[in-house]
């Protein structure tokens, strides 16, 4: 069964046409915050033994979340956010996104791992492609930074999976 | 007194305009002869403190001593030569068996001191102005005094070897050990390098002398799966044997498996002897793999009365059930296991814990209980596919062939993975296809390219020797389905393994897509711990570390009755995991006779 988040409906609606700046940045920081909720509400049904990993991930998606809530009350943004900007190719896989997935009473590592990864793939595609339509100036280097703290987290993560499905073991 | 009597003093000056026959400065003006037996060098780029100068020195002129700045590592003991001009003859054996050829003589030999102690000094270290000197001794190609290449192992011819299961290695005569045991120089390197810390040179030195019943005594001191790591170790003390540095390293794990070849089971019971005066302590094991029954052997041996619990019909672990017979004979472990049962260890099979027998039961009957569970299962890629019945998982059809299951082998089949695991269930194919069907077609594709494969070397090259094809670099994407039949696997090519931290993140290269064909497809990735016994109260009562039990040095868990061991707690080695034992029996001997102490 798929969930989706009613603010994030919102956000999604709003993601047609042009975009503004502060829409852009609104539905991240909900994209951030719906992840955060969803590993919170993740870690009790998880093992023990993998619960570090969402508790991780929780963690992560809350400094992101910060990052945002940062980000969108700095004046050289704040002055900028009414912008209008070109809708990227991604933005369709990123508010797909938004969807929150049924991973089932007790998912496994790398169940997690694999949810975790196409998200901030999606996450990172579609800043990486903002970056190259927005104007020069502060709100492109916004989508700049943004798209390279994504790609981080993504390898960060490809790395984690693996380690842990592709070389733990062996006789 | 005649004129010429007056005259001959004066000849003398004619020696005025001759060449002087004496030095006017000797201390510079005269270098010793090109290939002089000087002052020693030591290249401490390449010295290892093996020891080697030390053990030949005929005069005691040498003694190997720690030096600030220079750390004890794998394959370097950190320790470099002193040498004692008041004792050194110049001979310059010291250089002649140097192996790694960092000690080298200069043709340098004046040195003034007026301190006599002076003249004990660490070359390489206490910078001296020969240091740097091009001319002087230095060992010449012919000086070998040490056999270069090892003895070769003798083994099946491959199209001999892929018509059964037969063990493929000869193991080496008598002879052919001792030739291969003179090669070792005793430095004692490999000691430290082996997880179980196993005294290599001592029961080398054993088969030198044909003393098997020693070498036994000296295997058994540190190692009860003497038999099985004497086949299947992971030898990576041969990795820092300081032989290689100048040819092949010893073939220590061959040697191990010659001694053991030697003798029969009933000398190695006797030489074992039997258990321990009795303590009346109780502990049980899960898990008859190395870890479990090595930490059953050492509480055994100490007193303890020990039962090990396994699910399977047979013990062993994975040593049994995950590496096929052709690399090692189901009779050695036999043999290896009987020891240990004859010290008074009490193996029961087929009881599975959680099912037959709870956990609170035996933490309520026994002193200790250790956890020493293996990986037994399979990780899976999840590609596109996978779920298919007919991807399988290489742990799982090694257990089938080696209960003699048919898990229906496939005329085509394509192998995920580039460990030891894969090559064993390539071959294992590989051997059923040739009796099933005449010809062998099995492709196994991994990520990783050749020079970095996890698999033993040996392996890749005897499956490849075997009629397996072996591609490097390809990533899973899919497993092709059509008519609901698996019809093979879609990989694409892996530009890179490893990212700018030397951490493995593989990249992928799309537009190089390669189809290979096969009615099933098995994964040999990672493994895990079946670790569902513990049920769900002792998960969340347990603390864990990133996926893994957490546990003290000696193995202990959080839960002062429980210690946990072996492939699930610090990942899969047969050898590892008896160091591992050692370890926790040590810790758990110590807890309950503390505790039979208090009372």
């Amino acid at each position: 069964m798929t969930q989706i988040d009613d603010g994030m409906a919102h956000g999604i609606e709003r993601l047609r046409g042009k975009t503004t700046v502060q829409e852009i940045l609104e539905v991240a920081t909900g994209f951030e915050a719906s992840a955060r909720d969803f590993y919170t509400d993740l870690i009790p049904k998880v093992s023990k033994q993998i619960r570090y990993l969402v508790e991780e991930l929780a963690a992560e998606e809350q400094s992101h979340f910060d990052l945002f809530d940062s980000l969108a009350k700095r004046a050289d943004i704040v002055e900028q956010v009414k912008i209008e900007i070109e809708r990227t190719a991604s933005d369709s896989k990123f508010s797909d996104c938004l969807h929150l997935p049924n991973l089932g009473e007790h998912p496994d590592d790398q169940a997690v791992l694999q949810y975790a990864m196409g998200r901030e793939h999606a996450a990172m595609q579609h800043y990486g492609e903002l970056a190259e339509t927005a104007p020069a100036g502060p709100i492109r280097e916004l989508f700049q930074y943004l798209a390279s703290e994504e790609t981080k987290h993504k390898l960060e993560l490809e790395k984690i999976y693996y380690a842990t499905i592709h070389r733990g073991g062996g006789v | 007194m005649s004129v010429r009597d007056l005259l001959s003093p004066f000849t003398a000056w004619k020696n005025l305009f001759r060449d002087p026959v004496t030095i006017i400065d000797p201390l510079n003006d005269r270098p010793g002869a090109p290939r002089y037996r000087g002052f020693h060098q030591n290249d401490m780029d390449k010295c290892i403190g093996c020891g080697t100068c030390e053990t030949i020195c005929q005069n005691g002129a040498i003694d190997m001593l720690p030096v600030g700045g220079i750390e004890t590592k794998q394959g370097d003991s950190g320790l470099r030569p002193r040498i004692d001009y008041g004792r050194c003859c110049w001979c310059a054996l010291c250089v002649d068996v140097c192996m790694t050829k960092s000690l080298t003589m200069s043709n340098a030999y004046t040195w003034v001191e007026s301190d006599p102690d002076a003249f004990r000094f660490t070359p390489g270290v206490d910078k001296k102005h020969w240091d740097n000197a091009e001319l002087g001794y230095h060992r010449p190609e012919e000086h070998q005094l040490m056999a270069k290449v090892r003895l070769p192992m003798g083994e099946m011819e491959p199209e001999t070897r892929i018509e059964s299961f037969a063990e493929i290695v000869n193991g080496y005569t008598i002879e052919q050990a001792r030739l291969e045991a003179d090669r070792c120089v005793s430095c004692g390197l490999c000691i430290a390098t082996c997880p179980a810390h196993m005294s290599v040179p001592d029961y080398i030195a054993a088969v030198r002398d044909g003393d098997y019943e020693r070498g036994v005594k000296l295997l058994y001191e540190t190692n009860p799966f003497s038999g099985i790591c004497g086949s299947v170790c992971t030898h990576k003390c041969e990795t820092t044997c300081a032989a290689r540095h100048d040819g092949d390293p010893i073939a220590i794990r061959w040697l191990k498996r010659h001694i053991m070849d030697q003798v029969t089971f009933e000398q190695c019971r006797d030489i074992v002897g039997g258990p321990g005066p009795a303590t009346g302590k109780k502990v049980a094991i899960i898990g008859a793999g190395p870890a479990g029954l090595t930490a059953a052997f050492d509480l055994a041996k100490l007193g303890h009365s020990v039962t090990v619990y396994e699910a399977l019909d047979k013990p062993g672990g994975m040593t049994r059930w995950g590496i096929p017979e052709y690399r090692l004979p189901y009779a050695r472990i036999d043999q290896d296991i009987d020891v240990i049962r004859s010290v008074g260890v009490d193996i029961r099979c087929n009881v599975r814990i959680g099912k037959d027998i709870t956990l609170d039961e035996l933490h309520n009957t026994h002193d200790a209980v250790l956890l020493a569970l293996g990986l037994q299962l399979g990780r899976a890629t999840r590609i596109p596919g996978s779920e298919h019945e007919n991807v399988r998982k290489a742990v799982d059809l090694l257990r089938q062939a080696t209960a003699f299951e048919d898990f229906g082998t496939p005329r085509q089949a394509v192998v995920i993975g580039g460990g030891n695991v894969a090559m064993d269930i390539a071959r294992t194919i590989a051997r059923l296809q040739k009796k099933e069907y005449g010809q062998v077609q099995v492709t196994l594709t991994a990520l990783e390219d050749l020079a970095h494969f996890l698999a033993d070397p040996d392996e890749i090259k005897e499956a490849g020797e075997e009629g397996v094809v072996i591609l490097d670099a390809r990533g899973p994407q899919q497993v092709v389905i059509e008519n609901g039949q698996v019809t093979g696997l879609k990989t694409w090519h892996v530009k890179a393994i490893f990212d700018e931290q030397g951490r493995f993140a593989p990249s992928y290269d799309e537009t190089d897509e390669q189809m290979h064909t096969g009615s099933m497809v098995v994964e040999a990735i990672g493994q895990m711990t079946d670790a569902s016994l513990l049920g769900d109260a002792l998960t969340e009562k347990l603390a864990w570390s990133r996926g893994r039990l957490q546990v003290d040095a000696g193995g202990r868990t959080s839960e002062p009755w429980l210690w946990a061991s072996g492939d699930m707690v610090r990942g899969p080695d047969v050898v590892s995991a008896v160091a591992d034992g050692h370890r926790v029996a040590q810790s758990i001997h110590e807890v309950i006779a503390v505790t039979e102490q208090a009372k």
